[in-house]
């Protein structure tokens, strides 16, 4: 077995491709229409080379209510690793990307959270061995 | 942009007010107020947390529940319309397309033809699985090297 897909529910798609690869900073990987949705995924520039994010449609009433009580309750879905979390703190702040907390130093990483617009929190962490 | 614990708090207590109001005519006024906020700094400040701003966020609660309104109960589109809290039939059923793809009409059709159990959404119409979603044909499934999705003929899929 090997790790090479994980995904995040998104209110909209379109509106997630937007914000994963223009303010983010991802490339788009598939964009396979499928009906009404589509097979979204994207890729980090950074790499690992094979690793794809899914942008799912959030099609589900029970998908939709985890989301937003996960949201009330300021718990990040996902993590994303960074080199330099300072860096990009000031960038995607300058972008308009909404911060709930700015990095901060918690033992051997620095960690910080933001709102991706599509119904979640990612927090960002830096290692700082 | 940073927000601290406050403003966040009152931006989720907000939206929990829209949606718990969502089928009446709360204003937006009313809710910014609910959240200490001037309507603009308040639509503004919603928009950039959650990426939609509070009339679309309650728009699409109200298309959400139309959706299980049309599929559970025997009312008209019409009645399903007013039911939800909106007043003109014809954005709502422009709205409803736009956000679901079909027609209220055709979407309630579709409904009635699927088995019903009580208490429980049919899952092709409310799916929480990228395959039932797309109505993924078999041809999805097939390896890489001889797949070609633009050919995929939208067969109905025999997923369990």
């Amino acid at each position: 077995m090997r790790l090479r897909l994980t995904s995040i529910m998104v209110n909209n798609q379109d509106q997630a491709l937007k914000f994963y690869t223009e303010v983010l900073g991802f490339e788009k990987k598939h964009e396979i229409p499928m009906g009404q949705y589509k097979w979204l995924t994207v890729r980090s520039p950074e790499g690992p080379d094979e690793l794809e994010l899914s942008l799912e449609p959030n099609a589900n009433p029970d998908g939709k209510a985890f989301q937003e009580a996960m949201f009330a309750q300021k718990i990040p879905v996902a993590a994303f690793e960074t080199a330099d979390i300072d860096a990009d703190h000031q960038r995607l702040s300058a972008l308009g990307v909404v911060f709930l907390s700015a990095p901060q130093a918690a033992g051997p990483v620095k960690i910080a959270v933001f709102s991706d617009t599509c119904g979640n929190l990612i927090q960002l962490y830096q290692v700082v061995v | 942009m940073h927000f601290d614990h406050s403003t966040f708090r009152r931006l989720c207590d907000a939206r929990g007010l829209l949606a718990l109001h969502a089928d009446q005519p709360l204003g937006i006024a009313e809710a910014a107020r609910a959240a200490g906020m001037s309507p603009f700094h308040f639509i503004r400040q919603f928009e950039a947390l959650f990426g939609s701003t509070p009339h679309q966020y309650r728009i699409g609660l109200r298309i959400d529940r139309a959706k299980r309104l049309l599929a559970s109960r025997e009312l008209s589109v019409t009645e399903t319309c007013l039911e939800v809290g909106m007043s003109s039939l014809g954005s709502f059923s422009t709205l409803f397309h736009q956000r679901v793809g079909v027609t209220p009409v055709a979407f309630q059709r579709r409904a009635r033809t699927m088995v019903r159990v009580p208490g429980r959404l049919p899952t092709a119409l409310f799916p929480g699985c990228l395959s039932l979603m797309g109505l993924l044909p078999a041809a999805a499934f097939q390896p890489l090297h001889s797949r070609n999705f633009r050919e995929a003929k939208p067969d109905p899929p025999s997923l369990g």
